[in-house]
């Protein structure tokens, strides 16, 4: 994190009843971070965020948002604000043009120049009637409204649902010219590809709960490390699965797959008894530890 | 207030205004013009009093009884009040539902002066609606031979444009308050129909016959303004029934959470 902190939550709760909420969330985003926020369907990302813009209040705790309190001074916050929902709607009947129009007219105007370089930059249809737009053609939609008035924080909850590789590597781009201008970017997402990229930190929530929150970097360094071996002969796998770290061995023939934690160190020399072929490294690793975080909280 | 909500949620509703407000003046042109044909005949009928109740007396032998019982009592509260509760409702609990609610409450708007807004794009277009029966009714008339005049016309669209403020402000209070469109159409729908039947089948019933005094139907036409003009009763309870209720909507808007 760097700097003040764009986002502060101190015991947020939301109690929805029958388990579902979000509850006790502590949570701090700072200023020209992309912090990622990540968790399964019905985790509590879009309750976190609705608390953020005030569309519910609080069972408990407080949040601060560009040091403004929500409840009291939300039109501040709203003001200075991107704010693209998830599973995106928009008015059917209108074009392209006219949402934006009207969107742009609720903030009181927006310089059209930045307007006109986001649609550009997407590519986006401004003339046909949204209910004629493909998801992805909306998306864009979303994403311009959003950025058009160049907001201090952008809160975007799955923005690259429906997007092709080339326009979300021009949003990905976007996001790096944003956040280098000082713009936080608070991105939530249940998918760790969809963050992976462009995140700095972020947090993993499960059934309302916040789990870990931490740097991809140091997500990395506690990740579980998966080797295939294939040997020149079939090998027990009893053997390596007894050796310091590892959690899991299965073999198939002559292949050996092996996961660990920690130093290869053991797991190497073990191997080196045997003739080995080939090792080759399986690259899953952190999509495995974020998989695991999303099952149950590891010890 | 906000003029961009406004201005947008009438252009969401223009396609079905103007069709109504067109076919209002279509309609009441018909009727005006079948009266020297029919009036004479129809007039003779020997209709029960329930029923002529229902039509607000039945009386089709003159031209301001053919136009009472054809367009103020049914036509035109039947239009004015599905434009105003469908308006109403779809303004808030609808664009609630369909999730857009949650983006336009992302921009720098409060709660209260973006149902203010809904409000406002309700009653203009009740206006409209209520513009057109008095042009409807002064072309309706002439066709018809003349009989009824400009003032008691504009009464009964005075009258009208009220009725219909108070029964969209039923359906902006439970659509702001509640988030839910069927409520809000539902319920706003059978107020005006109970108001109806209340107001018509009431006064045969000794006892009851107070009853017509809590529907909003009574305040619209229970004075039957074709024939004594303005009701100023009425429109003073019509008025203050959508100020309380807007309020109401406004208020309850602003205190919930809103639906995911």
């Amino acid at each position: 994190m760097s700097g003040e902190s764009v986002i502060v939550a101190s015991r947020l709760s939301k109690d929805f009843g029958s388990g579902r909420g979000l509850f006790e969330l502590d949570l701090e985003v700072g200023r020209g971070e992309v912090f990622g926020f990540l968790g399964p369907n019905g985790a509590g990302k879009s309750t976190t965020i609705r608390l953020l813009l005030d569309l519910i209040k609080p069972t408990s705790g407080s949040v601060q948002v560009l040091g403004l309190d929500p409840r009291t001074e939300s039109l501040e916050i709203r003001r200075r604000v991107g704010f693209l929902p998830g599973d995106l709607a928009l008015y059917p009947k209108l074009t392209g043009r006219a949402v934006l129009d009207y969107l742009a007219e609720l903030r009181g105007g927006v310089d059209r120049r930045v307007r006109d370089s986001l649609v550009e930059r997407f590519d986006a249809d401004l003339d046909r009637p949204v209910r004629h737009l493909s998801t992805g053609n909306r998306q864009k939609l979303g994403l311009i409204q959003a950025f058009m008035h160049e907001p201090e924080l952008l809160i975007l909850d799955e923005p690259i649902a429906g997007l092709d590789p080339l326009v979300q590597q021009s949003f990905h781009a976007l996001l790096a010219e944003v956040t280098a201008r000082g713009r936080t970017v608070f991105l939530s997402s249940h998918t760790l590809s969809e963050v992976e990229r462009v995140t700095d930190r972020l947090a993993i929530l499960r059934q309302g709960r916040l789990v870990v929150v931490d740097s991809l970097e140091n997500l990395r360094k506690v990740a579980v490390q998966r080797l295939e071996i294939e040997f020149g002969e079939p090998v027990d796998g009893a053997k390596f699965s007894v050796l310091p770290g590892v959690t899991d061995v299965q073999t198939s023939g002559v292949t050996l797959t092996i996961s660990f934690e920690g130093s290869a160190d053991a797991v190497v020399k073990a191997a080196a008894a045997h003739e080995v072929r080939a090792i080759r490294p399986r690259e899953d690793d952190l999509e495995d530890i974020f998989l695991r975080y999303y099952r149950e909280t590891p010890s | 207030m906000s003029w961009p909500a406004t201005r947008i949620t009438l252009r969401l509703r223009l396609v079905g205004t103007v069709s109504a407000t067109v076919g209002l003046v279509a309609v009441m042109a018909m009727v005006g013009a079948l009266f020297p044909a029919v009036g004479h005949t129809i007039g003779k009928l020997d209709v029960p009093p329930s029923v002529a109740n229902l039509l607000g007396g039945a009386d089709y032998a003159t031209i301001t009884g053919w136009f009472r019982s054809e367009i103020a009592v049914i036509y035109a509260p039947l239009v004015i009040a599905a434009l105003a509760i469908t308006g109403a409702s779809s303004a808030t609990a609808g664009e609630e539902e369909d999730r857009i609610l949650a983006l336009v409450l992302a921009h720098p708007i409060t709660r209260s002066r973006l149902v203010a807004a809904k409000a406002l794009a309700v009653a203009l277009i009740v206006v409209a609606v209520a513009a057109a029966v008095w042009v409807g009714l002064i072309v309706g008339v002439a066709l018809g031979g003349g009989g009824i005049g400009l003032a008691r016309i504009s009464a009964l669209a005075v009258q009208l444009a009220f009725f219909g403020f108070a029964i969209g402000a039923v359906a902006l209070a439970l659509g702001a308050g509640t988030g839910y469109r069927s409520l809000a159409n539902g319920v706003a729908a059978a107020v005006a129909v109970l108001g109806w039947l209340v107001n018509s089948f009431a006064p045969l019933v000794g006892p009851i016959a107070w009853l017509k005094y809590l529907t909003l139907f009574y305040y619209y036409t229970g004075h039957d303004p074709l024939t004594r003009g303005v009701f100023v009763t009425g429109l003073v309870v019509l008025g203050l029934v959508t100020l309380v209720l807007t309020s109401v909507g406004i208020v309850a808007f602003g205190r919930r959470d809103l639906r995911a």
